[in-house]
């Protein structure tokens, strides 16, 4: 009994975690924490709006920028199929100078905020789950 | 949701034009604001509205200040090294 409890919490924090990668802020909202899910939405996914305003999806470079790329991937599952469209016309997409730059920093810090919000709902499931079991 | 998203976010393939002068450093600012935002709802044990203003502030500014004492002292060091 004990073992499908461990089972059933390990599925649990996985399913948080991959909730709060696809939408920025599910994962706490999955915990019923709506406020902070609110905000982690709202200041993400403007944060990475506002980079794509400045730079162009053109910023999305899975061929030429994969460091920024692994950072990018990080706000949804959906930078990928950005990335896929920017990949196939690289010529029509490409973008330089400061808009590159600065939409780079945009899309890449907003992906790193969501990895710190993905960590952290899943702790607070793990929390949740072993306060339960006392 | 996740497609009409995708289908605004699509539609971005033209960028700003943004120069190369140092003004156009600027448009980093709010980024400070985004990190202090994200990292305080994360953080505080429980958020209102007031304390929770107060906290991102308090965060941005000091990390704007400390942006600002670092830039100071990188533009002491070179100017010492060049002059």
């Amino acid at each position: 009994m004990a073992q499908r409890s461990e089972a059933n919490n390990v599925f649990f924090l996985i399913i948080v975690g991959i909730l709060a990668w696809i939408v920025p802020g599910a994962g706490h909202y999955m915990l019923k924490e709506k406020k902070r899910a609110i905000i982690i939405f709202t200041t993400i996914v403007l944060t990475f709006i506002i980079g794509l305003y400045i730079g162009s999806i053109g910023i999305i470079n899975p061929v030429d920028a994969k460091a920024w790329y692994l950072a990018q991937i990080m706000n949804s599952p959906m930078v990928a199929a950005l990335g896929h469209l920017t990949s196939m016309d690289p010529e029509k997409y490409r973008v330089f100078g400061r808009p590159n730059e600065i939409g780079q920093y945009y899309t890449s810090i907003a992906g790193l905020l969501n990895l710190l919000c993905i960590i952290n709902a899943v702790y607070l499931a793990h929390l949740r789950g072993t306060k339960a079991e006392v | 949701m996740p497609l009409m998203l995708f289908s605004i976010m699509a539609n971005f393939i033209a960028p700003e034009n943004i120069g190369t002068d140092p003004k156009s450093m600027l448009w980093l600012l709010p980024l400070t604001a985004a990190i202090a935002i994200v990292y305080k709802a994360t953080k505080m044990p429980k958020i209102t509205a007031g304390s929770f203003i107060k906290e991102v502030a308090i965060l941005s500014g000091s990390i704007i200040i400390f942006i600002i004492i670092i830039a100071l002292a990188l533009f002491g060091l070179a100017w010492m090294i060049t002059e």
